[in-house]
């Protein structure tokens, strides 16, 4: 078999055991890897009925067919286990030299079960598996940890870590590795409740190519067209310059979504960050479009890597219009092992509550970077309010009371990212539906809403099957792996990934096969949150974006009927019942 | 300045950039003339030939780009006819990170 180990490796580490666990092939081509494969093998390990925080749970980083080949972007894992944050399926993703490592270990996944007896860090090289105590890299910002773990073992050895954040449980705590994050969902405190600070990996095991020669030669052109106009914006601006359009649309989420602008956009644009400050730009091992766009804190303090979503975050959402504070919010983020959309909307909840008077909170309102800093600082020391932050908006508004729930900024407890979806009403579907709960990673509806084929403002059941298209392909994007920024070079998305599947595998796969893969992927993290207690009420919205409009503009209001329509049409688009259950599950 | 004068009047929009299409114009927000969508484009790749370069070709947007009227419908045809005192956005077309 060609581009695969065909098993992986099971470490159970309440004993400290580990087994190669077979996987076929047939298994292999309907899942590919990554997010696909990573649910294929949780519902084996029977995952979904299981407390995510329990020893029992599984945690699987897992690789591709594409890792390892001279493909652009395709140093990619994922990490998927069900989720502290939802209690539904997660898988996020994440890049760079652990997936070219990680697979090299020999193993198309690594699934950890069980809880170390005290703070430690996984090895696994070609002596085999281990255990050694964590000592003092527990309690260690996630960089600092990294390097010294890699100074004890070696610079050949690839880490990724938790901050102090995973360790405390935090249920939005990332997995980090090279200043990059699987972000969403709290993968981070899955990883710091088995006790386990890092992972280190190291091998030598290389697959096989199905058409070495032909690869060669697709992957040279690909890359030829990386460098070109589609993926500019990303090149040259980074994801941050969408702050402006989204604002200047009335869709940048302001003051927790109670509002669509924000007077203070331009001050913390990366048009204005970029001045006076020193700006580089990086990128992941393996990939040639270089995304990522670095600002310099004014002290000197470091670089810091600025996505639209950490910008919307911990800038408009809380409502601070200070570049600086915003960027060292993002630094203390990546040091901490937070994810920034949780950690954002979570805060502008509380914000609004303590301005509200539903918290007893004077210190904390809109606007105020140093109650930002403070409350992030608090999320993972869990003084004070911090123990509620740490739970997510979802759970603090429960224990808030007093229907706050209406206007906690979540779908399925996953904080909403930075697209309002009462102006972007197609992807309010894709929010409502998402398996993971509201994500801008895995559908990418927000796509049809910036194009002719519907009204933004008000989007009938013929945008469901438009929703899905997206969303198919970002399932096959994240099992390929491929980047998503690589979207814009194809000709045809399911044409070319079936080429480049046949050149690394050998195996015959065409487009409409593709197509049936990416459906099954998305048919099966459904099937694993049916298993884990999904039911039909929890695809919707919170109140606060339903049967209101946005206050700067009266069109941009979604009913709590027309939401309900649009999820029964994706539903029965799907070949599902009308309430989203599986036909076979059905009753 | 009425509908109703569109095919013999020369009508002047506001025209909002974006992304790319700032960073090749070198402004944020600038006037062009035309009937519709094509001639506005024609019309600004005549005076910034980077953005001529980079985002149009001939009368149209080259794909990956998208333009909106007044924050409202976005549209791509060069035929799209446009109103006198309309406000053109010009983007890139894709979003996420």
């Amino acid at each position: 078999m060609h581009a695969y180990h065909g098993c992986y490796l099971r470490v159970d580490l309440t004993t400290g055991s580990s087994e190669r666990i077979p996987l076929e092939e047939s298994l292999l081509r309907s899942y590919l890897g990554g997010s696909g494969l990573g649910v294929a093998i949780l519902l084996r390990e029977r995952a979904a009925e299981v407390e995510p925080l329990s020893a029992e749970a599984s945690l699987a980083f897992v690789f591709s067919p594409l890792v390892g080949s001279p493909l652009t972007t395709s140093a990619k894992f994922a990490v998927v286990s069900k989720s502290p944050l939802t209690q539904r399926i997660n898988d996020s993703l994440s890049s760079s030299g652990f997936a070219l490592s990680g697979k090299k270990t020999g193993h198309d996944a690594i699934v950890l079960t069980g809880r170390a007896t005290e703070p430690s860090v996984l090895i696994i090289d070609e002596s085999g598996v281990r255990l050694e105590p964590a000592g003092a890299l527990w309690g260690l910002p996630n960089r600092e940890a990294q390097s010294r773990l890699r100074e004890r073992l070696g610079a050949d050895y690839q880490v990724a870590s938790i901050g102090p954040a995973g360790e405390r449980l935090v249920r939005y705590a990332t997995i980090s590795h090279d200043g990059r994050h699987a972000g969403r969902g709290g993968s981070g405190a899955v990883l710091g409740s088995k006790n386990i600070k890092a992972i280190a990996v190291r091998g030598s095991h290389r697959c096989s190519w199905g058409d070495p020669a032909a690869l060669i030669d697709f992957a040279r052109k690909l890359s030829e067209k990386s460098f070109g106009p589609a993926t500019a914006k990303y090149r040259e601006l980074g994801t941050a310059s969408n702050l402006l359009v989204f604002n200047r649309l009335n869709v940048l989420p302001t003051r927790n979504f109670q509002q669509g602008s924000f007077a203070g956009a331009n001050a913390v644009s990366p048009e204005q960050l970029g001045v006076s400050r020193e700006k580089t730009r990086a990128s992941c091992a393996a990939c040639t479009i270089g995304c990522e766009h670095l600002y310099g804190l004014r002290d000197g303090q470091g670089n810091v890597r600025l996505e639209y979503e950490n910008l919307f975050a911990l800038g408009p959402l809380c409502g601070i219009d200070d570049g600086e504070i915003v960027l060292r919010a993002c630094q203390k983020c990546d040091e901490l092992g937070l994810d920034t959309i949780s950690a954002g909307g979570t805060i502008a909840f509380a914000m609004e509550c303590a301005e509200r008077g539903f918290l007893d909170e004077p210190w904390l309102r809109f606007g105020d970077g140093a109650a930002l800093l403070r409350a992030l600082d608090m999320i993972v020391s869990g003084d004070g309010i911090g123990r509620m932050l740490a739970e997510g908006s979802r759970r603090m508004a429960h224990e808030i009371g007093r229907e706050t729930i209406n206007f906690a900024p979540q779908v399925k407890g996953l904080e909403i990212p930075g697209y309002d979806p009462r102006g972007l009403q197609t992807m309010a579907l894709g929010f409502a539906v998402g398996s993971r709960g509201a994500d801008h990673n895995r559908s990418g509806a927000y796509e049809v809403d910036f194009s002719q084929a519907v009204d933004r403002f008000n989007v009938g059941p013929e945008a469901a099957v438009l929703a899905i298209e997206t969303e198919d392909k970002a399932a096959l994007l994240d099992s390929l792996i491929l980047c998503k920024f690589l979207r814009g070079v194809f000709t045809d998305f399911f044409v070319d990934s079936a080429e480049m599947l046949q050149l690394v595998t050998g195996w015959n796969v065409t487009a409409s096969e593709l197509r049936a893969t990416a459906q099954r992927i998305v048919t099966d993290k459904k099937r694993f949150n049916i298993l884990a207690g999904w039911t039909p009420a929890e695809d919707t919205l919170p109140e606060r974006m339903l049967n209101t409009p946005l206050p700067e503009d009266a069109r941009a209001m979604l009913s709590s009927a027309r939401l309900s329509g649009l999820v029964q049409a994706y539903n029965v688009a799907r070949g599902w019942t009308a309430e989203g259950w599986l036909p076979e599950l059905d009753d | 300045m009425g509908r109703g004068n569109r095919r013999v009047m020369t009508m002047q929009v506001t025209v909002e950039l974006f992304g790319i299409p700032r960073a090749r114009a070198g402004v944020a927000v600038t006037t062009a003339v035309g009937r519709c969508l094509g001639d506005v484009l024609a019309d600004l790749a005549s005076r910034f030939p980077e953005l001529g370069e980079s985002c149009i070709e001939g009368r149209a947007l080259r794909p990956g780009y998208t333009a909106n009227v007044g924050g409202e419908r976005f549209v791509t045809s060069s035929d799209t006819l446009l109103n006198d005192g309309d406000t053109v956005l010009l983007l890139s077309l894709d979003a996420g990170g």
